[in-house]
């Protein structure tokens, strides 16, 4: 039995045993998946994602009726989760630099408010969050007794809403389009290594200038896009017992957004408490002895370099944030993962939407790790002398 | 007469030290007097403690309705449980939560007291919640509910979860490119899901993919897929944990003989769990929060049940007490354990000079 | 009896790669049971990674290491054996910090020799106080300077009674007072007949114990001779530019 003492009999022995474990495991899976399917009388594939789904999705970023393939709702449910995840990113973000500039700030009051604002948010459960917010937003008052804050802006329990435009939809998917895209090219003009032998204040001038020339194409082409006989802006009114015009954001949306933008902040803002302790005294004190004022030492030296210190960290938060979405089907927000969930229920096509869910996902953090990633290298702090 | 008007250069200093300052503090100031003032009028003042008059009780006053937690506080507890049998709950919570603060004092840090205790703890859990010996009647899993249902998923997930773990660090750093690669693809993968998809798939997919044979309980699939999530981010800590050892002490037990088991069981995981404190605990208080997950797969957790403490009857009105209250449970386990954390953090730090 | 039986260490043609780099480079070496071997050269000679493949630390692609009769190749038996038979003193002491130092030295006789727990302590104590720090058994090596816990490395690497004894640059961690406590365990364990092989920069200790003092560069032996002949008439040009950096100071 000496050859079972030999190094590289063993090393092949393992390696083998472990793939053979690994690769049985899917095959079974498979190959009982199947069966199962058959027994129910299903076929699998993907063909179903042709049929009409029959069931309606309360909020959509584009049109959607009981008609459409369930391609389309999942399109719908994709959109949803990225809406939700783009304002709620930012709006954590926000609320968190916020929060722990209070932590850190002089003034023990402030400081201890934003103690309580982290603990308090961090240590109750989301779901328990968002299902908390949601009952708020389902008993706010009736149309008829809307809360409005400002002219135009009606709350109530069939939703928020909010001065909309007139304009179609497509030139409204065209107009967001093109602002993303201004904004990411200014994103990249600021960072690129193409245009780091800039001078520094000529590469400001045009990354602004990207993004206002891309608000300004948006507008026109919202503004060229009006539907033909009306008002380009609508003003949500009262009507019978509901709202008319305006756009709408429904109280599943505006509990899930609440709830993960104050959840996230809780964490952001200890991740850039952190990051802004890190950066030595010594920074500070030279900023001021150079004559600059406490919020020009903060937002041009210490917040840059405290960003560049939790990069990492906030991508891991960011990445987490996106993941957080899916409670909205514990109330009824139809983001990507209630709308899979729906799909298995109504279809029955259990794999492949189990499929489709997991590649979806998978695709969303990796473009999210990467596009981080790639900033993170680019701002990098060059050399490795620093101190 | 001097400690006063130290207090009074200490108040000064702190917030009122600036005209800036001195602006900030009094607007704070009105604030949480303001708040204060609102919560203790709705929550104690003008609330209704007592459950005597029923949902009337509370709509005779203008605060807080507390009567539906004296009402349905043991539904929040131990959700269907049998009436008779809720002392048993309650004993196995206590168990479960004294074997969570013993495993926080140093002198159980070993392997083997620390495995003991979690195994013990659980099987007295389970013993008391299952019954069918000593004179205990059955009570199915199905009848498990509230905190009991919580306490008892947060705790096997970890004790499935800890080994399992354990392994996939070890496998996931192993000299074969060919094992190292593909777990580092199934933790990263497993890592990048939501927690409620991995539990929803548990859950409703599974049964799809398992032989008869292994078709076991809803709750047992789910905390199987819960723990499953859970090793992975726990292996990546470990991991960190045990990159940060010198190289060379696993040299040295190579140079006096000891075999693979011997040198990852004494030298290197002892060290590395030690230098993985901190985030351990941290994977611990949010593997608890998470828990509450399970209520959207359709379990009775204490969220479930709060909701139906509050949805059914005659309490309709009253989730906002109702939310509070299973907050405040949420809030001080993951507070408390949380606090521990950052406790052990510095305590280690200034350990290690 | 056979060649191989009375050489402790017989290392034939040995060649190591790290990747494309040659590291070491057709090394004959040859070392009879009792001898004092001591290895210097300048850094990235090679000298480590030769002892460090005595004992598999480092693993050879081509050429023959001979240990105690036992061949180092791919059976684990063989690796283990070796193991058992060779100790090796570290740099940087290695000691287990979360072990006591009395643990530390028991560790491995009742794991691998499967000694019991009483013989085990026994022979710990014997060999602390040989290394002279039997009253530091409990403590941690953390509560120890750096030439204390170098002295437990070895006594820890004595306790399992090996035949030869590998010693990796031992003083280099250490503070100056602390070397000549170091350089006395090993001269005492020399003087008792330990079959040692040592990298070290300390030439008055390779003058006073060394059988044969080896000069290494570039992952080759370049000069191999005893004391005397080595240190006053060396006979190859770079073992002199060597000596005349490292003597003169």
């Amino acid at each position: 039995m000496a050859f079972l003492r030999n190094r590289k009999f063993l090393d092949f022995l393992l390696q083998f045993a472990f793939l053979g474990t690994v690769i049985g495991l899917i095959v079974s899976a498979v190959v009982i998946g199947r069966e199962n399917m058959a027994a129910q009388g299903l076929t699998g594939g993907f063909a179903f994602l042709e049929q009409a789904t029959g069931w309606g999705i309360s909020f959509s970023l584009v049109d959607y009726s009981i008609q459409d393939t369930y391609s389309h709702a999942l399109k719908v449910g994709i959109l949803n989760t990225l809406f939700l995840g783009v304002i709620t990113l930012t709006l954590a973000t926000i609320i968190g630099l916020t929060a722990a500039s209070a932590r850190l700030s002089s003034n023990k009051l402030l400081a201890k408010m934003g103690v309580s604002f982290v603990e308090i948010f961090r240590n109750i459960p989301l779901v328990l969050q968002a299902l908390f917010w949601y009952a708020i937003m389902s008993n706010l008052p009736k149309a008829k007794q809307a809360i409005s804050p400002f002219e135009g802006v009606f709350l109530s329990n069939r939703g928020a809403y909010f001065p909309g435009l007139n304009v179609t939809g497509g030139s409204a998917a065209i107009a967001i389009a093109l602002f993303i895209l201004a904004v990411s090219l200014a994103i990249w003009i600021a960072v690129a290594r193409r245009t780091s032998r800039m001078q520094p204040s000529r590469r400001r001038m045009m990354w602004v200038g990207t993004v206002v020339a891309g608000a300004l194409v948006s507008i026109a082409v919202l503004a060229a896009g009006r539907i033909p006989g009306t008002e380009l802006l609508s003003i949500p009114y009262l009507k019978g017992l509901n709202f008319r015009e305006g756009i709408r954001l429904t109280p599943e949306l505006m509990a899930a957004i609440v709830a993960i933008s104050l959840y996230g902040a809780a964490f952001i803002a200890e991740i850039f408490r952190a990051g802004l302790l890190s950066i030595r005294k010594g920074m500070g004190e030279a900023g001021a002895a150079l004559g600059l004022r406490p919020y020009q030492v903060f937002f041009r030296i210490r917040l840059p370099l405290a960003i560049r210190a939790v990069l990492p960290t906030l991508t891991n938060q960011y990445v987490w944030l996106m993941k957080a979405t899916t409670i909205g089907i514990a109330i009824g927000f139809n983001d990507f993962f209630m709308v899979v969930a729906v799909s298995i229920n109504q279809s029955g096509q259990t794999l492949s939407l189990i499929l489709i869910l997991i590649l979806g996902f998978w695709a969303l953090n990796l473009s999210l790790s990467a596009v981080f990633n790639w900033i993170n290298r680019r701002i990098a702090l060059k050399g490795t002398q620093n101190r | 007469m001097s400690s006063l008007t130290q207090k009074m250069e200490t108040i000064r200093n702190d917030y009122f030290s600036t005209r800036g300052n001195a602006v900030i503090s009094s607007v704070c100031i009105a604030l949480l007097l303001w708040i204060g003032w609102t919560l203790v009028d709705w929550g104690l003042l003008n609330a209704k403690f007592s459950a005597d008059e029923g949902i009337d009780g509370c709509r005779a006053v203008s605060g807080a309705c507390w009567a539906v937690i004296d009402a349905r506080a043991r539904l929040i507890f131990f959700g269907l449980y049998p009436y008779e049998e809720h002392w048993r709950s309650a004993l196995a919570c206590l168990a479960i939560i004294l074997v969570t603060v013993l495993s926080c004092i140093p002198c159980f840090w070993t392997t083997r007291r620390l495995a003991f205790l979690w195994l013990a703890g659980f099987a007295t859990f389970y013993v008391l919640m299952r019954g069918g010996v000593l004179g205990m009647t059955e009570v199915l899993e199905t009848e498990w509910g509230g905190l009991a249902l919580t306490l008892f998923i947060f705790s096997a997930v970890c004790i499935v979860g800890m080994p399992m773990a354990i392994v996939f660090a070890l496998l996931r750093r192993s000299q074969y490119t060919v094992i190292a690669t593909t777990m580092a693809l199934v933790i990263d993968g497993i890592r990048s899901l939501p927690l409620l998809s991995i539990m929803f798939t548990a859950a409703l997919v599974l049964t799809f993919v398992l032989p008869d044979w292994l078709q076991g309980d809803k709750l047992y699939r789910v905390i199987f897929g819960y723990s499953l999530f859970f090793a992975c981010y726990q292996a990546e800590i470990i991991r960190g944990g045990m990159q940060s050892l010198p190289a060379g002490q696993e040299e040295a037990a190579k140079a006096l003989g000891l075999n693979y088991f011997q040198r990852i069981s004494r030298i290197v995981l002892p060290q590395a769990f030690r230098n993985a404190l901190p985030p351990t605990i941290n994977q611990f208080v949010v593997t608890f929060k998470e828990t509450s997950l399970v209520t959207i797969v359709g379990f009775f957790d204490v969220l479930a049940s709060g909701n139906a403490a509050f949805s059914s009857g005659e309490w309709l009105t009253t989730y906002v007490e109702v939310y509070f209250f299973v907050a405040l449970i949420y809030f001080s386990f993951v507070f408390s354990l949380s606090r521990y954390g950052a406790y052990l953090e510095t305590r280690l730090r200034v350990g290690q000079h | 009896m056979t060649q191989n039986e009375t050489l402790a260490v017989r290392i034939t043609d040995l060649n190591k790669y790290y990747g494309t780099f040659h590291a070491l480079h057709d090394v004959n070496l040859s070392v009879k049971k009792g001898e004092k071997i001591v290895i210097c050269g300048p850094s990235g000679s090679g000298k480590s990674t030769l002892i460090r493949c005595i004992n598999r630390l480092e693993e050879h692609q081509q050429g023959s290491i001979n240990v105690l009769g036992t061949e180092l190749n791919d059976d684990l038996g063989n690796v283990d054996e070796i193991r058992r038979e060779v100790g090796m003193v570290f740099q940087h002491f290695n000691l287990f910090p979360h072990l006591t130092v009395l643990e530390n030295c028991v560790l491995a006789p009742m794991l691998v020799r499967k000694i019991g727990r009483d013989e085990a302590e026994t022979i710990a104590l014997e060999y602390l106080t040989k290394v002279k720090i039997p009253d530091q058994a409990q403590k941690f090596p953390g509560e120890l300077s750096g030439g204390q816990q170098q002295r437990v490395a070895i006594a820890r690497a004595l306790c399992m009674k090996p035949e030869v004894m590998l010693f990796d640059e031992p003083t280099s961690a250490l503070d100056p007072e602390m070397i000549s406590e170091v350089l006395d365990v090993m001269t005492t364990l020399a003087r008792e007949g330990m079959t040692m092989i040592c990298v070290t920069h300390e030439m008055g200790f390779a003058r006073q114990v060394a059988d044969r003092v080896i000069f290494m560069a570039e992952g080759q032996v370049i000069e191999e001779a005893d004391p005397e002949t080595f240190f006053n008439n060396p006979q190859n040009e770079r073992t002199r530019g060597f000596l005349s950096q490292i003597l003169n100071h």
